[in-house]
This record gives structure tokens, C-alpha cells and sequence, in this order.
């Protein structure tokens, strides 16, 4: 229990430090600020677990694991999942074109939206739309593509990523090329 | 607290492999109901298994023994509910990752090279919001008056939640 406990309270911690580091930070690469808040919830975890006696102070006899590695184990695995969890819905509900459909109708009201003004929120309008400017400079910059004679060419990292992407649409049985 | 951990970690498995088989056998339109629906009963069954099976499970060592068993039993759930998000978020990044499907669209290409503009037309944003509207309509977050897309109550809510996460977070489209 005590783990469970400790892991809760360092995913609060967690949500609340990346979501006022999130205001103050000026770049495009906010997984960094994730990651940096899952390091420093993990080591406030193995710390506080290391150092905090084994009731808490407060816990009943009854709720103590008997074993410690198990109790700090278990907490960590919830940690982990829990962290995956709010990162994905975090990139999901701030990023995702579906999710900016349904905010820009919850925002609009009743009158709801046309197929021309869902595509005009990526920016279709734009020579290169937001899910390009968004992505291609960061896979550029990642060394998985390069820039070539006005087209870009895939190098040996994005093959690989591409060949796991394919092996893992097989595996859900997801057509490849969508 | 580790007999629920076991039992837990048994069912995903199982669930995992008759997922699998479901996915290429079947092949569901709509995915995420389909592993909700296989899920649901390992829920039911893990409570039978844990309330059936002794506290060792025949071959936990007596160290691994000993907490209240309520928590281990509610301990053993979370896991298996996060492992289940879990799940469904690895179908997710697999299914619909956007980077994912244009590097995939570059290894195909001839010479693994594409101009801005035939991306656009493999990935851009016209292919890409033809499916997410075709899947927001399938699972009903959304519902076509005439030629204008509307919020279901249930797309009401996703949006509602966007707009409040959007606020909290302050992640940048650029």
C-alpha cells in the first residue's frame, strides 16, 4: 500500500509540475517537459520510499506489504502506465486533428461545422498545413528524413521506424499505408 | 498484493492473444469496441479467480503473503484497467500515428522519395481529416445535418474535455 500510495501522490506531483512547466516553456518539443517530469516523479518516488517509514505514519498494520520490493515494484509499474497514460491523452486532446474538430464545434455551438471548415482548422489553406509544419521539420531535424532538390528522402532511422510502423500495423491487422 | 499481480498479468495475456486472433480473423470495423467488449469479461473473471484460488496460489513463497487481502484484489484491478488503457493507447499510436504513416509512405516510394506535394496528396491533411471524420461519425461523436457535422452528446463531452485540457496545458499545434 505504501507503494500505491506514494505512487499516486508522485503522479499528482507529476501532472501538476509538466502542466506549469508547459506554460513557461517556448519550444515545440514539449515531450521533454514530459519526460523531465516522469525523471523527476520516479526519483521523488524512489526517494520518498526509501526514506518514509514502512506504515506512512498512517497506514493500518493490515495494508503493509510484506515485501518491499513487491510494494516498491508494483508502485513503479502504476507510475509508469499512469505517466503513459496522461502523456498519450495530453498529446491526444491538445493535438490531435479529431479532437480540434470537436473543440472548434464545442466552441462554435449548434450550427456545427462543413468538411471545408474542419480542413481549414489544419490549415489546408496554407502551401504546407499544420500536420506538415509540425512534423516534417522535427524529422528532419531527428536526421529521419532529409531535404533534397525541393522533395524529401527517408534515411536509415525513419526506415527503421517506418519497418516497425508496418510490423506493428500487421499485427493489429491495420491496413499499411493508413 | 503479488497473487493479484499474477492473476492480473495471466488475463492480459490471455486477452492479448485473443485480441490478436479476433483482429485478424474479423477484423472489426470498429476496434476499440471490440477489445472493450473481449476485455469486459476478464474483469468478472479475475474477482471469481481471486476469490476461488488460496492466498499463495500454491507456489507464492509465505514473503510474498500477507497484506489485507481486499487490497490486493482492488490493487490487482487498477493494474488490469491501466493495462488495458495501456493497450488501447499502443493500438492507437499503431493504428493512426501520423508520422508513422508518412515515413511509411516514404520507405514505398519510388527511390524512398516524395515531393511536399505528393505527401500531401498520400497524407496530407485532406486524406487525413477523410478518415478521422468517417471514424468520428462510425463511433458516433459526430452526426452529418445536411452537409454540416454536428456534436453528439457524447462528442459534446470529448470536446468539452479537449477544451478544458487545452486550457490546462498549453501545448502548441506549432
Amino acid at each position: 500500500m505504501k507503494g500505491l500510495v506514494l505512487s499516486a501522490a508522485a503522479l499528482v506531483l507529476l501532472v501538476i509540475g509538466s502542466a506549469v512547466a508547459l506554460r513557461f516553456y517556448r519550444g515545440n518539443k514539449e515531450f521533454r517537459v514530459f519526460l523531465g517530469a516522469f525523471a523527476a516523479a520516479v526519483a521523488l518516488y524512489a526517494g520518498a520510499f526509501w526514506l518514509s517509514a514502512p506504515d506512512l505514519g498512517f497506514l493500518p498494520a493490515g495494508w503493509r506489504e510484506t515485501s518491499a520490493p513487491v510494494d516498491f515494484g508494483n508502485g513503479l509499474v502504476l507510475l509508469v502506465l499512469m505517466f503513459h497514460g496522461y502523456w498519450c491523452f495530453s498529446y491526444f486532446a491538445c493535438l490531435s486533428p479529431s479532437m480540434s474538430v470537436m473543440v472548434a464545434l464545442r466552441l462554435w455551438g449548434r450550427d456545427g461545422m462543413t468538411r471545408a471548415e474542419a480542413l481549414a482548422i489544419q490549415g489546408s489553406d496554407q502551401p504546407v498545413n499544420l500536420i506538415f509544419q509540425r512534423r516534417i521539420p522535427k524529422l528532419v531535424q531527428g536526421g529521419y528524413v532529409r531535404e533534397e532538390a525541393g522533395g524529401y528522402r527517408i534515411l536509415a532511422p525513419g526506415e527503421r521506424v517506418a519497418a516497425l510502423g508496418s510490423f506493428l500495423k500487421r499485427l493489429i491487422n491495420a491496413q499499411v499505408g493508413a | 498484493m503479488l497473487k493479484g499481480l499474477v492473476l492480473c498479468g495471466l488475463l492480459m495475456a490471455t486477452w492479448l492473444i485473443v485480441q490478436a486472433a479476433v483482429f485478424h480473423l474479423v477484423a472489426p470495423r470498429k476496434a476499440f469496441a471490440s477489445m472493450l467488449a473481449l476485455f469486459a469479461p476478464t474483469l468478472p473473471l479475475y474477482l471469481v479467480l481471486y476469490v476461488m484460488t488460496p492466498a499463495d496460489l500454491g507456489f507464492l513463497p509465505p514473503a510474498f503473503v500477507g497484506a489485507d487481502w481486499r487490497l490486493g484484489l482492488v490493487n490487482g484491478l487498477i493494474l488490469q484497467g491501466l493495462l488495458f488503457l495501456t493497450a488501447g493507447l499502443f493500438y492507437s499510436h499503431a493504428d493512426r500515428s501520423i508520422t508513422v504513416r508518412l515515413l511509411i509512405e516514404l520507405a514505398r516510394a519510388p527511390q524512398q522519395r516524395l515531393t511536399l506535394a505528393q505527401m500531401q496528396a498520400v497524407c496530407g491533411v485532406e486524406v487525413l481529416m477523410a478518415d478521422r471524420l468517417e471514424i468520428m461519425l462510425a463511433n458516433r461523436f459526430l452526426i452529418a445535418q445536411g452537409e454540416r457535422f454536428v456534436l453528439t452528446p457524447k462528442g459534446w463531452i470529448g470536446g468539452s474535455i479537449g477544451v478544458a485540457a487545452r486550457k490546462i496545458l498549453r501545448m502548441k499545434a506549432l
